[in-house]
């Protein structure tokens, strides 16, 4: 071997300059979001999903293995949210800096509060109950900020010399984030507390409602993941019609068969929210909150 | 090894903080790491609650039908339904966790009226670096599509012929290792190469089993795959799989002389397209599986193909539908399949209805032109698959 071809050998094997962005992938668009903004210039991410994909039932596109395989770190939303495709995934990619517990192993469950967290054992006959608790904190800002903050300490970690732009990027959005939330609380606690009930699709959207103070008396599924069916739809209509605003809430990736007809006949109001900020187009995660939020108010202060 | 060759292996595996420290620095870390070494091989603690805290994923998938035949039963499986009547296909136990941060164990254990049956038990690196992985123990060959898959996740209430015919009633699986390897190209490339014991009975049928230990390295057979995958659109994907295996050929039991080899190569589509809009979770896939197999026999050589072709729409997150053809040639005084001397084909068309994600129920009805019988027999199926527990996620 020529001492030449040893030398550029030698250079391609070798661990790259710490100076290169730092390579995150997250699992959710929003989440993916979420890490553009802490990230800054100081790093690249890509979302696994696009977000109209309900991230329960993703496929596990073998084209997601290249892109863990060179990730310095993965982010997921966690509580079995990604059980059912991210850990064949991770385990193909063998990049041992994704391992549960590296410091390139993010999982954003555990640092937000956790609603609908099951007391004793779960079981099945429930419907898909997560045991950890309801997985989709990422309809609440609150949670949102807390993820925002914690993701810049581990990037910190990670890639120590932009700490500062992580931490003070991330401070930023946390506190817009928070004024964000704060404003949409009042502004709905401005309504009647009788037009705060809304109709849900699907039990996704309990944050949602935590952080906008509204209640969801009755959902489309008569359990998590089950779909509806004739006698449970008949009491969903029943208890529609006797809200004073008679909204549905469902997230884009549902079918809306049944919605459709169910604000046909109880004279509501259906509203499509969006699964993920449009992370693909340029979004922020802030323009994701205020598309869910802008078409509720207006529909419960008719 | 070539001196040169060392020289890359270390520089590729060496960690960066090494080209950055003095010789003082690299001193007293090496000190400091060697007295942390002797400290923690200290025995731990005995504790009577070992396992607390330490994720084992498990859980019990259970697999039962009911079939009836107008004719000779034809399944060639041996997990499918049985012949007229129910039949346990199995209930497999399922269990995986990381061990440390190296390694994670998987296992499959089935559970049938008559046996229990070590499937699967393999453990798998998690940590070795530029893209290699290696696993050991009993584990299916990976080689196609559907052989290195369980029940669970077919979309047929029973084998493909290919499978059962070309690699055996269970397929192909054996003791050994295997080292993976993902190329580092901007599209999803994995190559894989293992060595393994055949296994008796069940299982490798065109090889020679050993009993006992291994004379040589030639009593094992070697399986190698290369398995590419291109996103066509965001919303369509194909899997493109190229398989070899070669071992000593298996000869007849009243035959003396030495047998040759047995070559079987094989070429899998898969072709997936969901769009993402679809809120009824819409799905189309087509497969489709070749194999080519020859054997030197003493004295002779055999020569055989096997095919399938299979179409599934999912309809919605409750309901699907499946068509599959499937094709099998034949050789007259074949010691394998003595009767089997002519195309064999199958059709087979099913439904299923899954009431959750974690139940499903399953019609299926099939016509089989065997070649040892003039008549098409005629068959249906009804399979009931039920899964408790936390199974882990399939592959694509």
């Amino acid at each position: 071997m020529k001492l030449s071809h040893l030398v550029l050998a030698l250079l391609l094997l070798l661990p790259l300059p710490a100076s290169a962005a730092v390579k995150v992938v997250a699992t959710l668009p929003s989440l993916a979001a979420i890490a553009r903004e802490v990230g800054g210039a100081d790093a690249t991410v890509e979302s696994m999903l696009p977000p109209n994909i309900d991230p329960h039932f993703a496929d596990a596109k073998p084209s997601l293995v290249v892109t863990l395989s060179r990730a310095d770190l993965l982010v997921e939303n966690g509580l079995e949210l990604e059980i059912g495709w991210l850990p064949a995934l991770v385990l193909q990619s063998r990049n041992a800096k994704l391992a549960q517990g590296a410091n390139g192993r993010f999982d954003a469950s555990t640092v937000v509060r956790r609603l609908e967290v099951p007391r004793g054992a779960v079981d099945r006959a429930q419907g898909d109950v997560h045991p950890g608790g309801n997985p989709h904190f990422l309809y609440d800002p609150r949670a949102a900020a807390a993820v925002a903050r914690a993701l810049a300490t581990r990037l910190a970690a990670i890639d120590p010399t932009h700490a500062a732009g992580y931490q003070s990027r991330a401070a930023a959005m946390a506190t817009e984030l928070e004024s964000f939330g704060r404003a949409q609380t009042a502004a709905f606690a401005a309504l009647p507390a009788a037009n705060r009930a809304v109709v849900t699709y699907h039990r996704s959207l309990i944050y949602l409602c935590d952080w906008l103070g509204l209640t969801s008396p009755i959902s489309v599924e008569p359990r998590p993941g089950v779909a509806p069916n004739p006698a449970h739809v008949a009491k969903v209509l029943a208890q529609l019609k006797t809200l004073p605003k008679r909204v549905i809430l469902q997230e884009e990736f549902y079918p809306t068969s049944t919605t459709s007809t169910l604000a046909r006949l109880g004279s509501a109001t259906l509203i499509s929210i969006e699964g993920g900020t449009r992370f693909d187009k340029g979004k922020r995660y802030i323009d994701h909150l205020r598309a869910i939020s802008a078409p509720i108010l207006a529909a419960l202060s008719r | 090894m070539k001196p040169t060759l060392l020289l890359l292996a270390a520089a590729s595996l060496a960690p960066s903080l090494a080209f950055a420290q003095t010789s003082d620095e690299e001193a007293a870390l090496a000190a400091a790491l060697a007295a942390d070494t002797a400290e923690a091989a200290a025995p731990a603690p005995a504790s009577n609650d070992a396992s607390a805290g330490v994720k084992l994923d498990q859980a019990f998938i259970l697999d039962v039908s009911a079939a009836a035949f107008d004719g000779e039963r034809t399944e060639g499986g041996g997990h499918d339904p049985a012949g007229n009547g129910f039949t346990l296909q199995g209930l497999e136990w399922a269990v995986g966790s990381n061990i440390d941060s190296f390694f994670r164990i998987d296992a499959n254990i089935v559970f049938t009226l008559e046996a229990i049956e070590f499937e699967e038990g393999y453990a798998t690196t998690t940590a070795l670096p530029l893209g290699l992985q290696a696993r050991a123990g009993q584990f299916l060959s990976r080689f196609g599509r559907a052989n290195p898959t369980h029940p669970h996740s077919w979309s047929f209430a029973d084998t493909p012929i290919a499978v059962t015919k070309m690699l055996g009633e269970d397929g192909s699986r054996g003791l050994g290792a295997e080292l993976s390897w993902l190329a580092p190209t901007p599209w999803y490339a994995m190559a894989y190469l293992s060595w393994q014991t055949p296994s008796d009975g069940c299982c490798n049928r065109a090889f020679a089993t050993v009993d006992g230990p291994i004379n040589d390295a030639s009593d094992l057979y070697a399986t190698g795959r290369l398995e590419q995958f291109f996103e066509l659109t965001s919303d369509l994907g194909l899997n493109w799989g190229l398989s070899a295996q070669t071992g000593n050929a298996a000869r007849a039991d009243e035959e003396t002389a030495s047998a040759g080899t047995t070559t079987i190569v094989g070429s899998d589509l898969y072709l997936r397209f969901k769009p993402s809009d679809s809120t009824l979770r819409r799905a189309t896939a087509l497969t489709a599986e070749f194999m080519h197999r020859r054997r030197a026999l003493p004295g002779r050589t055999l020569e055989d193909d096997a095919a399938y072709a299979q179409f599934v729409q999912v309809l919605s997150p409750a309901w699907e539908a499946g068509a599959r053809y499937e094709w099998a040639t034949g050789n007259e005084s074949d010691p394998l399949d003595p009767d089997w001397t002519s195309d064999r084909t199958r059709a087979s068309l099913q439904a299923t209805y899954y009431p959750s994600h974690f139940s499903r129920l399953r019609l299926q009805l099939l016509a089989d032109k065997l070649p040892w019988q003039t008549d098409t027999t005629l068959g249906g199926l009804l399979a009931l698959e039920v899964i408790a527990g936390a199974h882990g996620a399939h592959a694509y």
